[in-house]
């Protein structure tokens, strides 16, 4: 057993606590810490996949709907960072690719890696994977930022002849954020340190 | 087997889970991980007095936020104003309730939840008393820190500011304002207090007091 492995850090209250076998509730705040391995792994894989599945029609179907006197257009998420950028508005363009295109493949893909390189014990350094795996907490919420400009938006542009819709982009993209929050929040940093051989 | 005051004694970082051992800080000194150069911990003095000032202004300039306009627009002669009555409104009018529910909870209930929580746990331990509820308020407040957008949704504002520029005439509220504040000051509470910091003050305050 390796000394990070005897040594756990309680996700709720940041207790230091050493484990063995009989006790899996934190010292401190009696919150269970030593969730079955095998379980946290599968919730992540899970989680992860759905989320994947909402991130399809959130790119294929509008996230925005505006009506003009009758007539509806609408925006995929692409469609309006290109509108943005041909209009001009080159840093919104970037801070809503930044936030609806990169943050999301980004989070996939870490998870990915990091559930992978468990399985598999990859040859890293598992203090860059925990580094990983706090990035991929620290910028989960940020992708939000599209839906919540669309609701904004919604509730600005609300009169008789003009009006803007959260499209059905909208709904998908919210969950797809909320299923990978879940995801990385499954994921237990005791996997990171599993050994070679280790099964679980 | 290792004794409970020297578990207290250890710290793991957050970012990059190395195991560091605590030693004793003069007053407002920092302590950093040795690896990753992330804060761990701090000897802030009368850190409860200054924290629960900030909370206080905090619950204030957030009730603002929510209490009035936020920004207003105005399209040839057409005003619309951005509040949260205005978005209820949006939300059931048109049946938008996934997004508007996920909205509702991620801007407005979980902050203000985080809020009042923070404030009745930092009186509670002000007068020791009530362990129980600080330690359940605590740790319902380890849960929902991550839900919470109010940062997020400022800088959607920002954006869909910057989308409407050319269309229409802006004109910011109050509430605009105080958003800014509430941001301000809970920068300050979190680069002041971690949890870490909270749950050490619990265990001084109550000592082995639970359930």
């Amino acid at each position: 057993m390796s000394r990070e492995l005897e040594y756990i850090r309680c996700h709720i209250c940041e207790a230091v606590n050493y484990v063995n076998e009989k006790e899996t509730k934190c010292r401190r705040c009696h919150e269970e810490i030593a969730p079955n391995l095998r379980l946290s792994y599968h919730k992540t894989l899970a989680f992860l996949i759905t989320a994947i599945i909402f991130y399809i029609p959130a790119n294929l179907y509008p996230i925005l709907v505006s009506k003009q006197f009758g007539k509806t257009t609408t925006n995929t998420i692409m469609g309006g960072i290109i509108h943005l950028w041909d209009a001009g508005s080159y840093p919104i363009a970037l801070i809503i690719l930044l936030a609806s295109v990169f943050v999301p493949l980004l989070k996939f893909i870490l998870i990915i890696y990091l559930l992978i390189s468990t399985r598999h014990n990859l040859h890293s350094s598992k203090v860059d994977k925990h580094k990983l795996f706090y990035i991929t907490e620290i910028i989960g919420p940020w992708s939000m930022v599209d839906v919540f400009v669309v609701v904004i938006l919604s509730v600005l542009i609300h009169f008789s002849g003009v009006q803007i819709f959260p499209g059905e982009g909208a709904t998908a993209f919210g969950l797809m954020v909320f299923f990978t929050m879940i995801s990385a929040q499954s994921f237990d940093p005791r996997l990171i340190n599993q050994q070679k051989g280790d099964t679980f | 087997m290792i004794t409970e005051e020297e578990l207290d004694n250890l710290i793991i970082c957050k970012k990059c889970h190395t195991l560091h051992k605590r030693v004793p800080l003069p007053p407002n000194k920092k302590a950093f991980c040795s690896k990753c150069d992330i804060l761990l911990y701090q000897n802030n003095p009368n850190i409860l007095n200054k924290t629960l000032a900030l909370v206080i202004a905090t619950t204030i300039s957030l009730f603002v936020a929510f209490k009035f306009t936020i920004v207003t627009i105005d399209i040839q002669g057409m005003e619309k104003s951005l509040t949260l009555y205005a978005l209820f409104m949006v939300i059931l009018e048109q049946h938008q309730y996934i997004v508007g529910v996920m909205f509702i909870f991620l801007i407005f209930i979980f902050p203000i939840t985080i809020i009042f929580s923070m404030l009745i746990l930092l009186i509670l331990m002000k007068r020791k008393k009530g362990g129980y509820l600080v330690k359940r308020l605590l740790i319902l407040l380890a849960h929902i820190r991550p839900w919470s957008m109010v940062d997020i949704f400022f800088i959607s504002l920002l954006v869909a500011m910057v989308k409407l520029f050319d269309y229409a005439y802006i004109e910011l509220g109050v509430s605009f304002i105080a958003l800014i504040f509430t941001l301000i000051l809970d920068i300050i509470i979190t680069k002041n207090l971690s949890f870490y910091e909270l749950w050490n003050l619990y265990t001084k305050i109550y000592g082995g007091v639970d359930e």
